[in-house]
Order: structure tokens, then C-alpha cells, then sequence
């Protein structure tokens, strides 16, 4: 019988720790031959293998139920894997007890389509929730989200309350939520699912914008429209197989993503 | 866990969800309020046995035409005992007279003879002498040659302490109904408002916060439902004690020679710290099963 291996939390994932120089140099996600299975015939993701460089800014693209969401949700541990690895910045995550992965998730900035902030709080309460988890000093999380919703075009509102927002404001909120606690990586399902072309138009341009300070994006979006405007790189799940491109829609092989996502 | 922001969620919880917490504490004050006046009647049942056992008496009942030298020897005997406070000789006719007067039965037994009621010493004992030691020295009289019976009353106070042990049971299964009350109450108030703050909690586990940080409010909202609860229970019965005690104190030292007495500042306290701990236990229990996010 295999002996299973009890796994302390990893010192990078733990509060106040930082990364060393080797995990610096390393890919900031690697997904090694991973298998997530929903219906044991039939699985989501079959054996994906996907690298993600430190400062890289990538789509993720499928047709609905390809499996994007899944794996967006197995770097953030929402899922764990039934097969294979996930490494972020060179550590298993799958292997993090239920006590770690809090400290993986302060590593990691996640937007939703469906924006997730609360209702009733102010702009600044939705984006301060961020870094009072962290126990941050309330003077410092003042002028960390002041600089954040200043990124995301929203300077100024912190005291306005979420539903006095435009659906394109709400998301600039759930992005400044997420790029607050400066995080390795931002994991974007879908942002702009929600939003008119123009908006969606902006809500890329921001998170290109955070990418261009160094921080790693994944974005992932069914809209091909939005793709076809940029040349960055191209990852496309479908029935839970990955194809690559390294530089957009143009560069696709063939015909392009249309033909192969139907 | 950060206590201060967890006080400062808390507070904006109580806040956002302040009618349900008032239906919640209006209703688990009720339930304080039963176990408050069970024990109550407790404390002053037994305010009043303790004084009964400490204000002891004795009755000797002589025999009929007990030698008068022997009897004064007994009342020596009893006059040197220290516990002892004071002995009185009532005679046949003075015990006919007393039990005349005190039965209120009218002139059905008028006509007794005085030699029914047999002579007797009364005998008061020192205040704060125990029931074991009127005990004693009620057995100790009864090998006295004069003496036909000794009454202690100790039957009364077996029958007294029943009443008391049966109160107590009382009290008990009303602490644990009330226990379970505040728990099943506290922990569905609790569960309301997760269910409505689903979508804060899922936004905090996904900016990485731990369960400390998630339940802290949580727990805080229900020691502060269980302790409120608590304290208008006691401040409900305080109010009310201040109301009466006057009216029932004279006709209950009429009746039993003691006076009310409210709850002591002990009981007080367990009421509303275990008011405070029992909500807190109520609220981390049920939102435990929502922190899988």
C-alpha cells in the first residue's frame, strides 16, 4: 500500500513569505498530463500539458463546457485534479492541505464573469476585503486601494456603493479587487462574458495594462472577436484536449480557431 | 484571527441583519426568562430550608407523671449545652391551649381533656447550629428517663429536601431545554445570515481568507445574541422582582419567617456568560459546514 505523504504548507504560500530565487526563475504554471474527471467515461480535461512564463499574458479559449473554467478552478484549488500535477511556481498545489490553500489563493487574483463583489458595500469595502484578510494596517489598505481602483479608472469612488456602478465599473472593481494584493498571477474566467464590445474592449486593454507591470495573466473567453484583436498567445481547450498557438488568432495553424472550435 | 476586524464585521453583520437578531433574542430572553425564574424559586427555597435548618427546634415529650426532679435535671442538662438557646416547659393544659388556637378547628375538639396533649420541653436551639447536630442531640435526649419521645423534625426536612432536590431537577432540565433552545435557535439565526452572505464568504475564500477569518464574525454575532438574550432574561426578572418582592415579602415571613431573595451575583454571571458561550458553540457549529468554499 502506497504510504500517503503528509505535505506542510509551503513557506512561499504562508503570509508575510516570498519566493526564492530559483522559483523565481522557474514557469509560474505548469500543468503536467493533468485529468479531471466529472463522469469517470468521460473526462473534462485529458491529459493537459501547459507552461505559463512569469509575465506572460495568455487566452484560454473553448467552446462552452471545453473545460476552461475547470481549469482555471484547479490553479485556484476550488478542483483538485484526479490525475497529473499543477505546479505554481514549482510547487504541487494538489498536494496543499486545506490549511495552505488560503495562502496559495493570496498569491493568485481571480475575476469572474459574473464580477462577484457585494451589493451592498462601498467600491472601497468590495476592494479593501483583499488585504483585511491579510490583517493589513488600515492606513496602508487606504492607499493600496486608492492606487488599485486609480489603475483600474475608478479613482475616486471609493465611498459610492456597488449598485450605483455600471456593469463595466462593477468589473473594473472586481479587477482592482484582485490586482490589490499584487499578486503572481490573475485568473480571469470569462471578465468581459457580461459586458457589451466596447466594455469588453476596455476590461482586456486593463488587464494588458496589469500584465505590462509584470504580472501573468490568464484570460480565459470564448469571444473571438476579443482574440482576434490581439496577438497574444493562444491556448484552446476542446473536449479537454489543449492546442497552442504562441502568438494569437492570426497564427493560428489552418484555418484558425473558428474551424476548430466549430 | 484579527480580532479587531472581526469585532468590526461583526458589528456591521448585527447591523445588516438587525431584525432577525431581535426576533432571535426576544425569543431566546423568553427562554432565559423560565430558566431565570426556575432558579429563582430555587434560591429562595433554599434561602428558606437553610434558615429553617439553622433556626433548629426541638420538642422532648415527657412521659406522663415524669418525676419532677428528673425533669429539671434534663433542663439543666440542656441549659449547659452551648447549642442550646433557650428551654421552655409547656404543660398539658398550655399545649391544649396552643393547639386550640393554632388548628382553627373549632369547637369540634374543644372539649378534649388536657391530659390528650402530653407535657413537653421546647427547645431552641442557637442560630446556625446544623440539622446533623440537632440530630444528635435529639437522640442523646431520647435515653433521658422523663422522656417519652423527642420530635427533631427531621422527617419535615427530609420532606423539604425532596422538594428541593425535585426543584433543583427542575432547573436542570430547564438549563439543558434552554441550552438546546439557544443552540438550535442561534445556530438557524446564524445559519439565515450565512445563507444570506453567501456571496461575501465565497469572496473571501477566493482572496485567500482562512476559516479563522470567516468565522470570527460569525461567532462573535452569536456570543453577543446568547449574551444579550442573557441579559435582558435578567434584567426582565429584576425588574420584576423589584416590582413584587415588596408585597410578597411580608405575606413569605409571614408564612415561613424568611424574605425574598433575587439571584446571586454568581448565577448572574453563569446566565450570561453561558449565555455568550452556548450562542458562540450555536454559531461556529453551523457555520462550519459552510466554509467549503
Amino acid at each position: 500500500m502506497q504510504e500517503t505523504k503528509v505535505v506542510r504548507p509551503f513557506p512561499f504560500f504562508r503570509a508575510g513569505a516570498r519566493a526564492s530565487q530559483p522559483q523565481l526563475s522557474k514557469p509560474i504554471l505548469v500543468l503536467e498530463d493533468v485529468y479531471k474527471f466529472f463522469r469517470p467515461d468521460q473526462p473534462t480535461l485529458r491529459g493537459v500539458d501547459l507552461k505559463v512564463e512569469r509575465g506572460e499574458f495568455a487566452f484560454i479559449t473553448g467552446p462552452s463546457g471545453a473545460g476552461k473554467s475547470t481549469l482555471l478552478k484547479l490553479v485556484y484549488r476550488e478542483l483538485t485534479v484526479d490525475e497529473g500535477r499543477v505546479l505554481f511556481c514549482g510547487r504541487d498545489i494538489c498536494r496543499l492541505t486545506d490549511k495552505s490553500i488560503p495562502f496559495l489563493r493570496r498569491n493568485l487574483g481571480v475575476v469572474f464573469q459574473d464580477f462577484r463583489i457585494i451589493d451592498h458595500w462601498t467600491v472601497f469595502e468590495n476592494v479593501a476585503v483583499a488585504l483585511e484578510i491579510v490583517s493589513m494596517p488600515k492606513r496602508l489598505i487606504r492607499s493600496r486601494v486608492a492606487e488599485a481602483l486609480e489603475r483600474v479608472g475608478l479613482a475616486g469612488r471609493g465611498p459610492e456603493l456597488i449598485t450605483n456602478l455600471s456593469g463595466g465599473e462593477q468589473q473594473r472593481v472586481a479587477v482592482a479587487r484582485a490586482i490589490v494584493p499584487e499578486p503572481a498571477l490573475i485568473l480571469a474566467d470569462e471578465p468581459t462574458g457580461n459586458l457589451d464590445p466596447h466594455l469588453a474592449i476596455d476590461i482586456l486593454t486593463l488587464f494588458e495594462e496589469i500584465n505590462s507591470t509584470g504580472t501573468t495573466v490568464l484570460f480565459a473567453t470564448h469571444d473571438h472577436s476579443l482574440i482576434s484583436k490581439r496577438d497574444h498567445r493562444l491556448i484552446s481547450i476542446d473536449e479537454g484536449r489543449v492546442l497552442e498557438s504562441q502568438q494569437g488568432l492570426k497564427h493560428w495553424p489552418g484555418s484558425g480557431i473558428h474551424t476548430m472550435a466549430g | 484571527m484579527d480580532l479587531k476586524n472581526a469585532i468590526v464585521r461583526a458589528r456591521r453583520g448585527l447591523r445588516e441583519e438587525r431584525r432577525l437578531y431581535v426576533v432571535a433574542v426576544t425569543s431566546l430572553a423568553v427562554a432565559f426568562i423560565c430558566l431565570g425564574a426556575t432558579l429563582l424559586g430555587v434560591t429562595n427555597l433554599d434561602a428558606a430550608a437553610t434558615r429553617w435548618g439553622q433556626s433548629g427546634r426541638i420538642t422532648v415529650f415527657l412521659k406522663d407523671g415524669a418525676d419532677a426532679q428528673d425533669v429539671a435535671q434534663l433542663r439543666v442538662v440542656l441549659e449547659g449545652l452551648a447549642d442550646v438557646e433557650a428551654v421552655t416547659h409547656v404543660t398539658p393544659s398550655q399545649a391544649r391551649n396552643s393547639f386550640l388556637e393554632e388548628a382553627d378547628v373549632g369547637a369540634d375538639l374543644s372539649a378534649l381533656p388536657s391530659d390528650v396533649f402530653p407535657a413537653s420541653l421546647e427547645v431552641t436551639l442557637v442560630n446556625g447550629v446544623t440539622r446533623e447536630r440537632g440530630e444528635s442531640i435529639a437522640s442523646r435526649l431520647a435515653q433521658f428517663r422523663a422522656v417519652s419521645d423527642v420530635e427533631s423534625y427531621g422527617a419535615w426536612f427530609q420532606k423539604l429536601d425532596q422538594l428541593l432536590w425535585g426543584a433543583r431537577m427542575l432547573a436542570l432540565g430547564l438549563a439543558l431545554l434552554v441550552m438546546f433552545c439557544v443552540v438550535a435557535v442561534i445556530g438557524n439565526t446564524i445559519r439565515l445570515a450565512v445563507a444570506r452572505r453567501r456571496q461575501e464568504i465565497e469572496v473571501m475564500k477566493l482572496c485567500g481568507a482562512t476559516n479563522g477569518f470567516v468565522r470570527g464574525p460569525f461567532v462573535l454575532e452569536g456570543m453577543f445574541q446568547g449574551f444579550a438574550s442573557a441579559l435582558v432574561a435578567v434584567l426582565a426578572l429584576l425588574v420584576g422582582y423589584l416590582a413584587l418582592h415588596e408585597s410578597v415579602d411580608s405575606t413569605l415571613a409571614a408564612l415561613t419567617g424568611s424574605r425574598v431573595v433575587f439571584l446571586g451575583a454568581w448565577t448572574l454571571v453563569a446566565l450570561l456568560v453561558g449565555g455568550a458561550l452556548i450562542g458562540a458553540i450555536g454559531s461556529a457549529v453551523s457555520v462550519r459546514r459552510y466554509l467549503s468554499v
